[in-house]
């Protein structure tokens, strides 16, 4: 269960109040979109739900934990045990091969989530046979289109099986029947991988594809449809 | 972390930004390559001063000299010999093992012989020490011995009768011979290295393998000069020789002391039989020398190698100022690489925000850093160390083939040890690594959000 609690984001060197006031339950296994404009604070919402920044007002609890209270090394851990990020600029290591851009968690992973190099590789294919990529693993991300490099992110968001999936407008940079595909793989992926997903976009089509949807204008919710705060 | 993909993970990143490495790291192997090949060389001739010219565990001790130049002439008013009384306070100093005097020929000498080696006979002045045989017992075996027990008067008329040990001394006289044993003698390697490095060719005779010198007999005659007359009745003896020892007076023969001893009262009188021109000192340790040394001046005495000492020191000194050239150019180095990785973190910052998203630690972002500067150096350092192998070699042609053959002329003068190797390539890594820290410590603090978004 995600909670947050009065949280508030400001941009002092910008002045900028992005987040004010944020009140927001997710239950385990939710499909919540959230929707706003370019700038109303999507993306922000996203990075402290999942931990990548931590410089805010307010309470915020990832399955019964407090962000707050992590340690930096904790919030890393918390993030490759039970978050996966899905961007809308895709950010694949252009270096490496598709393979190894869907196991880069596995470089970092500490644990119970260690695994044999081996195990490693065939979670990797079986993931891009998953979105659909069986034969790209060898390939380098520069020779994909844009929909097929998505994928490839969807599978690297996967690797670790989240308990979260964290989406920033995973369909933006792609062009409207393809984002359809991406929106209907993660519904897929919800169906079958009863993890909570939370998908920011400005896009009402895409939206829909969530059981709730939750409307974000100036850093605050302003409607929400679907049931649920 | 996963080893495997860690390396991979590591060399593709190298691999992406290769031109920039490949320029950060021409510093360090230029660096390391200078290092490298100063310190071989130092090290070289260093061991070539310390072990051939200066044995480590002993200590050749003199009478202090006190020279006052006057005119053409230098008029020594030190003491000009050690007696026995010395020698045995030498023998109590802490530290020492054993002294072994030394005794100079006092009167002149001339040797003859050595057709079965030159074509023709050679007759030369010669100087003649003495030293104890057990001061080389370990270089030339028993071969190098006291004879006085070896006299007889079993009666001859040809070398054959008296055995391979002994010659039939007088064997042309009307009356026979009577047997005598050969004296053993020693030569310095130093006299082998200037006769096939210089006087050979004034001659146009043959190079000579100092191991076919062993058992070359000559005769030698003792109080007898061409020089100047000395106004004695000569000593003719055989020698043969013995070996070659680098204890052997540097340009003459040495002989047992004993010999030496009998030849001195004989010709000059009892009183030089207890006149010492010199003393080896054999030391337990080398960590005791410097103590025996004070020892030893604190006796009136001085040691005669301090200048084999000095010249050691001062390669030592030159070479590390030379190998200090190429440190600093890994210095050097190591502030490009530093500026190469904050170049290169500020290209990957979004990179470095993705791995952070999927759970990588600040700790594993510095390391992965750090191990790209590792990687770096090695790779140069390996290079640097080739680099310094091969001008090795061809400073080593260059010599062998263009530099005339002097005495202790080795055939490498470098030394490429194995510590030297692993210390130079450590130091290597070790520069990449410090260059490398400061960029690696800013890109793992960062905000990964921030990362993220390009800010």
């Amino acid at each position: 269960m995600i909670r947050l609690e009065g949280v508030r984001k400001r941009y002092p060197e910008a002045d900028i109040d992005v987040l004010r006031g944020i009140d927001l339950t997710i239950n385990a296994h939710d499909f919540v979109s959230i929707v706003g404009r370019s700038g109303s604070g999507k993306t922000t919402l996203l990075h402290l739900i999942g931990g990548l920044d931590s410089t805010y007002d307010g309470t915020i609890e990832v399955d019964g934990e407090n962000l707050r209270s992590l340690e930096d090394d904790e919030l890393s851990d918390l993030r490759s045990r039970k978050v996966g990020y899905v961007f809308q600029a895709y950010h694949l290591l252009d270096h490496l091969t598709c393979r190894e851009n869907v196991s880069v968690a596995a470089l970092f992973a500490r644990g119970k989530m260690r695994r044999e190099a081996s195990r490693v590789r065939r979670r990797a294919d079986e993931l891009l046979a998953t979105v659909g990529l069986e034969d790209a693993g060898h390939r380098s991300p520069t020779t994909l289109s844009g929909g097929e490099r998505q994928r490839v992110a969807l599978a690297r968001a996967l690797f670790h099986q989240p308990e979260i999936l964290l989406c920033d407008e995973p369909t933006g940079n792609l062009d409207l029947e393809t984002g359809h595909e991406i929106v209907e793989m993660l519904s897929e992926v919800h169906r079958t991988g009863e993890m909570t997903i939370v998908a920011a976009t400005h896009d009402e089509k895409i939206a829909a594809a969530g059981a709730r949807v939750l409307r974000l204008r100036e850093g605050r919710f302003v409607g929400s449809e679907g049931g649920g705060k | 972390m996963i080893g495997r993909g860690w390396l991979r993970a590591v060399t593709a990143d190298l691999c992406r930004h290769w031109r920039h490495f490949a320029a950060a790291s021409v510093g360090i192997i230029l660096g390391v390559a200078a290092l490298t090949f100063f310190l071989a060389l130092g090290l070289k001739v260093r061991e070539l001063l310390l072990v051939q010219v200066f044995p480590a565990n002993h200590i050749e001790v003199v009478p202090r000299s006190a020279d006052i130049d006057l005119f053409a002439l230098r008029l020594d008013l030190g003491r000009d010999a050690l007696d026995a009384a010395v020698i045995a306070d030498l023998a109590s100093i802490e530290g020492v093992d054993a002294v072994y005097p030394k005794m100079r020929l006092t009167v002149p000498a001339l040797a003859s012989g050595g057709e079965s080696l030159f074509g023709s006979g050679l007759q030369t002045e010669i100087v003649a020490d003495g030293i104890d045989p057990k001061l080389v017992a370990g270089q030339v075996g028993g071969t190098f011995r006291e004879v006085e027990g070896d006299r007889n008067s079993t009666r001859c008329s040809r070398d054959e009768q008296c055995g391979d040990d002994a010659y039939c001394d007088g064997a042309l006289s009307f009356s026979g011979g009577s047997c005598q044993p050969y004296i053993p003698v020693l030569v310095s390697p130093f006299v082998v290295e200037l006769y096939n490095g210089a006087f050979r060719r004034s001659y146009g005779l043959p190079k000579i393998n100092p191991d076919a010198l062993i058992g070359l007999t000559f005769e030698m005659d003792f109080g007898a000069s061409t020089f100047r007359p000395s106004g004695l009745a000569p000593i003719r003896k055989r020698m043969r020789l013995a070996g070659v020892s680098d204890k052997a007076i540097p340009l003459g023969v040495t002989l047992p002391l004993g010999e030496v001893r009998r030849l001195n009262m004989a010709l000059t009188g009892p009183a030089a039989g207890e006149q010492f021109h010199s003393a080896v000192i054999e030391i337990r340790s080398k960590q005791k020398a410097p103590a025996i040394v004070d020892a030893v001046e604190a006796m009136g005495l001085e040691v005669r190698d301090r200048g084999a000492r000095r010249a050691a020191f001062a390669t030592a000194v030159i070479m590390v100022v030379l190998a200090l050239v190429g440190g600093v150019l890994i210095a050097v180095a190591a502030a490009h690489i530093l500026h190469v990785f904050y170049l290169v973190v500020m290209v990957r910052r979004r990179e470095i925000g993705l791995l952070r998203a999927v759970g990588a630690r600040r700790g594993d972002i510095r390391n992965l850093l750090v191990a790209e500067a590792a990687v770096v150096g090695m790779v140069a350092g390996l290079l640097g160390l080739a680099a310094a192998f091969v001008a090795g070699l061809a400073a080593d042609a260059f010599a062998a083939s263009q530099v005339p053959d002097f005495p202790f002329k080795p055939e490498s003068f470098f030394s490429f040890s194995p510590w030297l190797l692993v210390a130079v390539l450590t130091l290597a890594v070790v520069a990449c690594v410090i260059g490398a820290l400061p960029p690696a410590f800013r890109a793992a603090s960062g905000d990964p959000s921030e990362a993220l978004a390009g800010r």
